[in-house]
């Protein structure tokens, strides 16, 4: 468990934006249909892996299938990861039990001995294969910016363009679906505007130009071809082909003549950075590799150094990746772990976590949250913000400075509050517009869905809105899949002298309607152990002047679980192999842009494994997740 | 290389046009009398309209939003209804009662009317609810895809909060499952259509569009080389494709720019274009509107969609123009209640309240025809005359979803194609699915034709009823 309050990062003020706002602010995009919507609490079918409960979307008729795996996870894999797990000292160092000199080893369950072999080793969970993908996959906007910043080595001040945002796709949590990351003429036009004015502001600098151009670019005969293989390789993130260079030398002898007023040198370098900053090379990350082995493709050095610092970090890969890639060491799983371990301890891994967190939980929702001022007075204006706030956080803290998992994120009772958070949760003591960590009362809080932003974003003005918090845990921390409501959804009725949750049980779990199905059995049980807590989120224990029944049968691991409250409902979640796929899963389709796939089921089985038996820090979970073949190589099969 | 190639039409309204050398354009004698093509402008809002309904919250509605009488309009007929801001423009409308959706099944009504308004197609996945992907290409995109130079994409631009339900703009598409992105920002827009060398001098925009050249050839040999992958799938194929489309040479002649008036209204965009307070949602429809009516003046395109609000239109808040002060998020309006679902408390007249916001939808439709009338094309017409603009709902009313009667107001009689200064009914007032007829017409009025050269007829669900509905033909 997370140790007590006091140890936990230097305090926020409220209204000021701690260090994570602007980065996840940055990644954020769309939030993927996440309003609550009418008739809302449909989400795509899709593939819901091997070991999770499916309500077969037929009218949610009730009939429920366990496919495939064993019900509560996996057998109990033979080796232990050495230690990892153990809250850090807040030092930011990585999980214990990385020892870079015996990668297989320490890999929890026991996943392939190498990396790049999914066949490889003893693993109880199976072969970790690679699910078919993009081998053109486009930078999304964030990923450009943060690129193109490290390419040519921008001050923190260069303003750079904001480009059209990328269409939603449905069904996709997440803002990168490498599938559908597309270059049309509107963003081509962006491209171009982006790599002239670019080009301009550092050609027309000369200390810029020798921030970035290898050391005897400068050279009448020999500049221009030491600049283009130099800062090409930075540029393609691989090195360059003689035609490659060929084609750049080129252009570059062009630029004399159509820079009339710039030097031959600052004129060169120009037309070489517009040329370059619109390459496809550039723009995409390309898996070219196409040499078979086993089963599987394996990725070169350059494309296993640009996949990890694309997947954890949003930029091209760094100077020690590159030198790495460069002495083939990428292939070599000692050396390979040992950059992954660099790569997660570093702080820019930060905004990949905050942005995976903010998609997956949906934060934006959060600023949407408006409580009644006849019901809630006392209410701040800004409840969103502040919950917005206390997330990031939250997250922060738990994932960096208690080097916590999963587990801890739905158990842990610390979290982050100002005065008037403090409120809400009625904690005691004296606080102001700072926000600083407290330990909330366990008897009423565990985790990030008794927290204020999950709460207050799903209730209406006045009440909580078991419906949406039922469909939420569900379908985004259970993996289960509801079948989209009726269209024609009756009003829900006045609630005349009763609780909350008799009216919603009236009015939609009527035996036999179609309604019922659903709510009965998947919904509901999941919403109501939440009615401990009113629209804003503070804990309650009288509705409308009735006791409160938080007792429900959610499903659970496959079957119907008897719980009684949100506390309840959390410890059967957090003890669940499934709800910790789940949220590997996940975490799976974020690192590799595309939705859940068949072959994710060993890898996810596998983490899942050590994650509820709390042995996987988010950050070795990162680790991991990018330490298997199902990250490192190809499949052999390509998408239609 | 010099520009004076190309001309400046003045606008009405203040804007003018720095116009391309385009032929049909061109102020030559002979090309003079040529007809200016024929164009299509989507301008879509979501919710349905304060229609005659009878609603549990509220009860006994009246009607507010259609014309009093079928047949020919006027400011009699239009008097008290939402279509009444329309009013100077009564004999150059075509208002089309009876279009009727598709009942297809979205699992949501709001997913069922963004992704089949302009597709007329089931869902890609059914039953997927908020998480639904249209089943089919759009009609702007078809447009675009037939008769833009290069086959250039439509012009889709969105006004209102980011993201929300259906994930922000959901009504432009490229094909089944293959939605299309957004202009949010009118600049960025604007940038799209005036090209990179915009503002240059022609000198200047001349060694750009050489250096740009030079690259491009780089570009294609590189996308090409890419596209010779051996294990490329098809997916990536789809996508190096599009790219490579896009990568077009520059043209000096065709810069397309607003004048400086224009320029300056944009730069007012960026604090605002995600604002879900309705003076900026307006501001900024304004602006895409007015680069809208420029695009097309400048053959840019042929086509364009202007989306307000999300899938529901759920993070926008509109203002009451009577006490100036901010409404409820449009949806809440919609269904007259304090919720996005049917949970939350009735809001008392909430029905007047969507009437309110009806007619701010027209007043903005009002501006766009205002705009495609101040440009005067080389024949003399005006370019409303040369094309038709629609201004079209998800659904038929509110709390409903109704499929049945969603607004379909047209303007513009796209070179004496359409018929115009009527209220009419669809497919002569049956009853059933018929969203494809008004979908082919207005294809039709745009210039799309059948192989054989006959009116565009293969458009939307091939179960639906297809083609041209003459009933709406001048």
């Amino acid at each position: 468990m997370l140790s007590a309050p006091g140890g936990g990062p230097a305090s926020v003020k409220s209204g000021s934006s701690p260090k994570v706002d602007n980065m996840v602010e940055r990644a954020w995009v769309s939030g993927s249909g996440t309003a609550l919507g009418c008739e809302r609490g449909s989400r795509a079918a899709h593939w819901v892996g091997g070991v999770v409960a499916l309500l077969l979307a037929a009218g949610c008729s009730g009939e429920i299938n366990v496919t495939g795996g064993a019900p509560g996870g996996s057998e109990p894999g033979d080796g232990l990861p050495g230690g990892a797990g153990s809250p850090g000292d807040g030092d930011g160092d990585l999980p214990a039990g990385s020892d870079v000199s015996d990668p297989g080893s320490d890999a929890p369950g026991d996943g392939p001995s190498d990396p790049f072999d999914p066949t490889s080793g003893d693993s109880d969970f199976g072969p970790e294969m690679p699910a078919s993908a993009p081998r053109m996959v486009r930078l999304t906007h964030s990923q450009w910016e943060n690129t193109v910043r490290d390419l040519l080595l921008l001050e923190a001040g260069d303003e750079l363009p904001e480009f059209r945002p990328d269409p939603t796709v449905g069904g996709f949590l997440f803002d990168n679906d490498s599938t559908s990351l597309q270059v049309d003429e509107s963003l081509w036009n962006g491209y171009q505007r982006a790599a002239v004015d670019l080009a301009a502001l550092v050609a027309g600098d000369a200390a810029r130009i020798a921030k970035i151009a290898p050391s005897g670019s400068d050279d009448a005969a020999t500049g221009a071809e030491t600049f283009i293989r130099g800062f090409g390789q930075r540029a393609h993130r691989r090195p360059l082909t003689d035609d490659q260079v060929n084609d750049y030398l080129a252009l570059h002898a062009m630029a004399p003549a159509l820079y009339p007023s710039a030097g031959a040198y600052e004129a060169g370098i120009q037309m070489l950075l517009e040329a370059f900053l619109q390459s496809p090379h550039f723009l995409y990350r390309i898996e070219a590799s196409d040499e078979v082995a086993g089963e599987v493709i394996p990725l070169d050095d350059w494309e296993v150094a640009s996949k990890l610092s694309y997947a954890l970090w949003g930029t091209m890969p760094d100077d020690s990746l590159f030198t790495a890639a460069e002495a083939g060491e990428l292939r070599d799983a000692a050396a390979l772990r040992s950059q992954v371990e660099r790569l997660v301890g570093d702080p820019r891994v930060e905004v990949t976590v905050q942005s995976f967190h903010a998609q997956l939980l949906e934060i934006e929702e959060f600023y949407g949250v408006s409580p009644s001022s006849t019901f809630y007075p006392d209410a701040p204006g800004d409840l969103g913000e502040l919950a917005i706030t206390e997330h990031e956080l939250f997250i922060q803290d738990l994932v960096f400075e208690q080097d916590g998992g999963y587990r801890e994120m739905l158990t842990s009772t610390r979290t982050f509050v100002n005065d008037d958070l403090a409120a809400i949760y009625g904690v005691s003591g004296t606080f102001d517009d700072t926000f600083v960590a407290v330990d909330l009362d366990p008897a009423e809080r565990k985790g990030i869905f008794t927290q204020v932003g999950f709460l207050a974003t799903n209730a209406s003005s006045a009440d909580p809105d078991p419906i949406h918090r039922g469909v939420f845990m569900a379908e985004r921390i259970a993996c289960l899949h509801i079948a989209a409501p009726d269209a024609a959804t009756p009003p829900i009725p006045a609630t005349e002298g009763r609780t909350n949750r008799e009216v919603i049980e009236e009015h939609t779990e009527m035996p036999g309607s179609i309604c019922a199905s659903c709510h009965s059995t998947l919904i509901n049980p999941f919403g109501f152990p939440f009615e401990s807590y009113d629209a804003v989120g503070a804990f309650r224990t009288e509705d409308n002047g009735f006791p409160v029944d938080t007792t429900a049968s959610p499903l659970i691991d496959g079957e119907p679980t008897m719980v009684d409250g949100a506390l309840d409902l959390i410890e059967a979640l957090a003890d669940t192999a499934d709800v910790h796929e789940c949220y590997t899963r996940h975490w799976l389709e974020y690192l590799h842009g595309r939705p859940e796939s068949e072959d994710d089921a060993s890898i996810t089985e596998r983490l899942g494994d050590s994650s509820v038996r709390g042995e996987l820090p988010v950050r070795q979970l990162l680790i991991e997740a990018v330490m298997s073949p199902t990250f490192l190589t190809r499949s052999t099969e390509e998408l239609p | 290389m010099k520009l004076s190639r190309r001309m400046v039409l003045k606008g009405i309204g203040g804007a003018s046009l720095a116009l391309p050398l385009l032929e049909s354009f061109a102020p030559r004698s002979a090309k003079a009398q040529e007809i200016v093509p024929p164009f299509a402008v989507f301008f879509r809002q979501a919710c349905g309209v304060a229609s005659q309904q009878n609603t549990g919250e509220i009860g006994n509605e009246p009607e507010r939003f259609w014309p009093n009488a079928m047949g020919a309009l006027s400011a009699a007929t239009m008097q008290g209804r939402a279509v009444e801001e329309l009013v100077d423009y009564a004999d150059k409308l075509l208002i089309v009662g009876n279009v009727n959706y598709g009942n297809f099944d979205f699992g949501d009504g709001h997913a069922r009317g963004a992704m089949q308004g302009l597709v007329g197609r089931p869902p890609a996945v059914n039953g997927a609810g908020g998480d639904s992907e249209a089943g089919g290409e759009s009609l702007d995109h078809r447009i675009g895809r037939e008769l833009n130079p290069g086959g250039r994409d439509s012009l889709y631009m969105y006004a209102g909060t980011p993201g929300g339900w259906l994930g922000g703009p959901c009504i432009s598409h490229r094909g089944m499952a293959d939605r299309r992105a957004a202009h949010h920002n009118p600049q960025g827009a604007y940038d799209a259509v005036a090209g990179p060398g915009a503002g240059e001098t022609s000198e200047a925009a001349a060694l750009l569009a050489s250096r740009q050249n030079s690259i491009n050839d780089l570009l294609r040999d590189q996308i090409g080389s890419l596209m010779g992958h051996a294990r490329l799938s098809g997916n990536d194929r789809q996508r190096l494709q599009l790219h490579l489309d896009a990568v077009r040479d520059l043209e000096v002649q065709i810069a397309c720019m607003g004048e400086m008036a224009l320029e300056q209204t944009l730069d007012g965009a960026e604090p605002i274009y995600q604002s879900s307070d309705g003076d900026d949602i307006w501001a900024i429809t304004r602006m895409h509107m007015d680069i809208t009516a420029l695009a097309i003046a400048c053959g840019y395109t042929r086509s364009a969609a202007i989306q307000i609000g999300s899938g529901n239109d759920g993070g926008n808040r509109y203002r009451d123009p009577d006490s100036g002060q901010l409404m409820e998020n449009y949806h809440y309006i919609s269904h007259r209640r304090l919720s996005h679902d049917s949970s939350g408390a009735v809001i008392a007249g909430s029905d007047l309240l969507h009437h309110k916001v009806d007619r701010q939808f027209g007043q903005q439709f009002k501006y766009l025809l205002d705009r495609l009338s101040a440009y005067v094309m080389p024949d003399g017409q005006t370019l409303l005359e040369h094309g038709v603009a629609a201004w079209y709902n998800d659904n038929g009313n509110g709390p409903g979803h109704s499929t049945n009667n969603v607004p379909w107001i047209l303007a513009g009689g796209a070179n004496g194609f359409l018929k115009q200064g009527e209220y009419v009914d669809l497919n002569g007032g049956q009853n059933g699915s018929n969203v494809s007829l008004i979908h082919n017409t207005i294809g039709a009025a745009a210039g799309v034709r059948m192989q054989d050269g006959s009116l565009m007829s293969d458009f939307g669900d091939p179960g639906l009823p297809r083609g041209v509905d003459n009933a709406l033909l001048a």
